[in-house]
């Protein structure tokens, strides 16, 4: 059952070397309990409290116009029918389809002159979750594949890396990368738990436990003789969704707070933020949010004006909920998505691709709140400063976590391997 | 510049592009004066762009709008002018004098609330020419004197956003057409919803899509009042590039039944809206929309049997008018300025905005001379 990987990944540092196989084992031990009270358990709160580091990771899939939102320009050649709005920083304008978020823009920080290689979804998508590194001839790890590695799994009985979107979830052993299928995320469809989660009354514990015994015989006989990565995964998934059976509570609608799914908003995006801030609270280290069809080629702006409020009202509700509660501290939030859209306006009102000037937003922790980083020509179509590259974001990400990626390595089958683009650093303009 | 008296019978089947006047932003919209002596079309840097169709002198710029002018509609004596944009204003234009002037504004005519721009998306005029009729982002199709800009009235009722609004040659109904496929009848002497008609195949909303989308984009009455043409698209597959296919609706206005489902000449390929629809003398319906994968051209269906008459290919259009002779048409159209798509693809002193121009397209047989000259 423990047969050694057959490839050998750590990188070099003593506080990420505690395998999941441990953490599992301190997982059963999970304590119980329902709804917001969850932050009040002693255990979870102090491994939280202990680690303080947690990542919430909104990717819009497909590419939100900065235009339409963080960038604005109105009354310019590019700048489409909507205007621009002030903000809660001065002299700092949002567009007019993010009002609450306007509100909270000292909160946050905004960088503005992203400026990446790929214009495709299909080599985008990946290579922007992966940090874009030198081509080794590996297939990096996602980067919330990435942070677990790297921080060690936190001690609270819940999976690590868990990944919200919309359609069908399961465990996204791929995500992992050269890491091994177990680093991978336990995804929750439409944010719903994993089926079967509810064990059936006719179904006793000690049952249970005596399939679960055969399980364990027959993995363990189907092991000999194979690569063993993909039996650890196997083992890995279904331990997980094991121990989220006993926290039925955090997918339980009737333990939210009145009001919450209001402020929210019912739509999949308010609901999935919704359900990423109680697995927060409750202390999963990362916690990915996606929401697909953003790529508005046809009918931009009317698509942009019915899509972005789905956005502007969880976001501006989560960052509040989590500075209400003290979380900001110690989650760091990213917003973003695998590129901009182009200032020109095509034939059908739409945008296309554009990773030449693009906006992603950043708050939480180790970040600056209220600060806009970088800049864009007066038509929105450059960088008009420093342009920062997908690495540098990496950089900053990790760095916010406290892992130095200019001195942290993987090793993987004994080839060293830098976290993050060797020749970027860290954005220093937007840490606190 | 153009020919104004029709010297030929009127037949699409031989229709040839006439005229093609040139802006350096793209245009939305597009209106003959009632005269046929000019053009107007609205850009989306806000201008209003009127072109003599007799001289060739510089066209008139009329500023005034602050984004993009989204529908143009001339009172029937041609002294007015009423033009929306997408920050939900209205502006009354006096087109009696050598250049025109603004007679009067409404910036908020259709308002906004926070996070939820008012847009102006549709315009046009009562047969006496007293009412103009707006609508748009805030479902509500609202009413103007067109001497005044004073609000006179307003319908509502529409459930999302109103796209089209249209007035039936009779003078006494109008139609609006929503987000939904819903086609309202409103009796403009009292004020009440008459009927609904059911065009809700031009909406469409799967379970993976994060909006709405579709609507009825365009209305247009037959010249006799006998059929109502309502444009869209139906079967849209996504609510990123938003592919359907082209249709319009045509209905017998007496009954509100459905007499056709009219498809683009290239039948099931998908492509944008159609955006723009007008009936010539003859009954013959002519169509634009939006144009993605080459497949949407300026259609003209017999509404009787559905048939294409004859489909020419160009790019984008996003309106269409008819010029009072009957035998032209506009159509604002996109025309690339450098490559499209996605990345920058040149230098940035090269990346600028894509062109506008409007089309005209004259509906009989080119004369001999115009042969030998093309």
């Amino acid at each position: 059952m423990s047969a050694p990987l057959s490839n050998v990944h750590a990188c070099q540092t003593p506080e990420h070397d505690v395998s999941r196989r441990q953490v599992l084992g301190a997982l059963a031990g999970g304590a119980t309990g329902i709804g917001l009270s969850r932050l009040m358990d002693p255990v979870v709160a102090a491994e939280i409290k202990r680690q303080q580091k947690q990542v919430l990771f909104i990717w819009l899939d497909g590419g939100i116009s900065q235009l339409e939102t963080w960038d604005p320009k109105p009354g310019t050649d590019f700048g489409g029918p909507f205007r621009s709005i002030p903000t809660a920083l001065p002299g700092v304008s949002f567009g007019e389809l993010v009002p609450r978020t306007a509100k909270i823009a000292d909160k946050l920080t905004v960088i503005r002159s992203m400026s990446t290689k790929d214009e495709n979804h299909s080599s985008g998508v990946p290579r922007v979750q992966r940090g874009d590194p030198k081509n080794r001839g590996v297939t990096y790890p996602f980067l919330g594949s990435a942070v677990t590695k790297l921080l060690g799994a936190p001690s609270n009985g819940l999976p690590p890396y868990m990944h919200i979107k919309p359609g069908r979830g399961g465990f996204m052993w791929k995500d992992a990368g050269f890491l091994g299928p177990k680093y991978g995320a336990l995804g929750l469809g439409d944010g719903k738990p994993p089926i079967h989660i509810n064990r059936p009354a006719s179904l006793s514990q000690q049952r249970v436990a005596r399939r679960d015994a055969l399980r364990k015989k027959a993995n363990s006989r189907f092991r000999q003789g194979r690569l063993d990565k993909f039996v650890t995964a196997y083992d890995y998934s279904y331990e997980m969704a094991r121990q989220l059976t006993r926290r039925q509570d955090l997918f339980d609608p009737g333990t939210l707070p009145a009001g919450d799914s209001e402020r929210y908003g019912r739509h999949p995006l308010g609901r999935h933020l919704l359900q990423a801030r109680r697995l927060l609270e409750a202390g999963v280290q990362f916690v990915k949010v996606t929401s697909y069809h953003w790529d508005t080629h046809g009918d931009n702006f009317n698509m942009h004006r019915e899509m972005v409020p789905q956005v502007d009202q969880p976001f501006a509700a989560l960052i509040n909920d989590l500075e209400t509660r003290g979380m900001l501290d110690h989650v760091l939030v990213v917003l973003m998505s695998e590129f901009g859209r182009t200032p020109k306006i095509n034939s059908r009102c739409g945008r296309d691709h554009w990773p030449e000037a693009w906006s992603v937003m950043l708050a939480g922790r180790g970040i600056k709140r209220g600060y806009i980083a970088g800049g864009t020509t007066d038509n929105g179509a450059w960088c008009q400063e420093t342009e920062y590259d997908i690495g540098h974001l990496f950089h900053t990400i990790f760095h916010c976590l406290g892992v130095d990626a200019l001195n942290t390595q993987y090793v993987n089958n004994g080839q060293p391997l830098p976290i993050a683009h060797e020749e970027m650093g860290v954005i220093q303009e937007v840490l606190a | 510049m153009t020919v104004n008296a029709p010297a030929a019978p009127l037949d699409v089947t031989k229709a040839w592009l006439q005229t093609t006047l040139k802006h350096q932003r793209q245009l939305y919209c597009c209106a003959f004066s009632p005269d046929g002596h000019s053009i107007v079309a609205g850009a989306q840097d806000g201008t209003i762009v009127l072109w003599s169709l007799e001289e060739t002198a510089k066209p008139i710029l009329l500023e005034g709008h602050p984004t993009w002018v989204s529908r143009l509609a001339f009172t029937p004596d041609g002294k007015r002018l009423v033009s929306g944009d997408l920050h939900g204003g209205l502006i009354g234009w006096d087109m009696t004098a050598t250049s025109p002037q603004l007679a009067w504004k409404s910036p908020e005519a259709h308002p906004s609330v926070p996070g939820v721009p008012g847009w102006v998306r549709s315009v046009t005029i009562s047969t006496d020419g007293k009412t103009a009729f707006s609508a748009g982002s805030d479902r509500v199709v609202r009413l103007w004197s067109t001497a005044d800009g004073k609000s006179t009235g307003s319908f509502e009722g529409h459930p999302g956003d109103i796209f089209s609004v249209a007035v039936h040659p009779n003078g006494q109904s109008l139609v609006s057409g929503d987000i939904f496929g819903n086609v309202r009848h409103w009796d403009l002497s009292t004020g009440k919803l008459t009927r609904t008609l059911d065009c809700s195949v031009l909406h469409t909303r799967k379970e993976n899509f994060l909006a709405d989308v579709g609507g009825v984009r365009s209305l247009a009455f037959d010249q006799e009042g006998t059929r109502l043409a309502c444009g869209g698209m139906t079967d849209i597959k996504s609510n990123a590039f938003c592919p359907g296919m082209p249709a319009v609706l045509v209905f017998e206005w007496k009954t509100g039944k459905q007499q056709q489902l009219l498809r683009a000449s290239k039948g099931k390929a998908d492509d944008g809206p159609i955006q723009g629809l007008r009936f010539l003398e003859d009954g013959t319906l002519a169509g634009k929309g939006e144009r993605l994968h080459a497949t949407c051209s300026l259609e003209f269906w017999n509404p009787e049997d559905g048939k294409v008459l004859k489909a020419i290919e160009l790019s984008s259009g996003y309106d269409l008018d008819l010029h009072p002779d009957g035998r032209q048409l506009g159509v604002p159209v996109w025309v690339a300025n450098g490559r499209a798509g996605n990345g920058r693809h040149t230098e940035r002193d090269k990346y600028l905005p894509h062109f506008g121009h409007v089309q005209i397209y004259r509906l009989d047989e080119k004369p001999a001379d115009e042969k030998k000259a093309s």
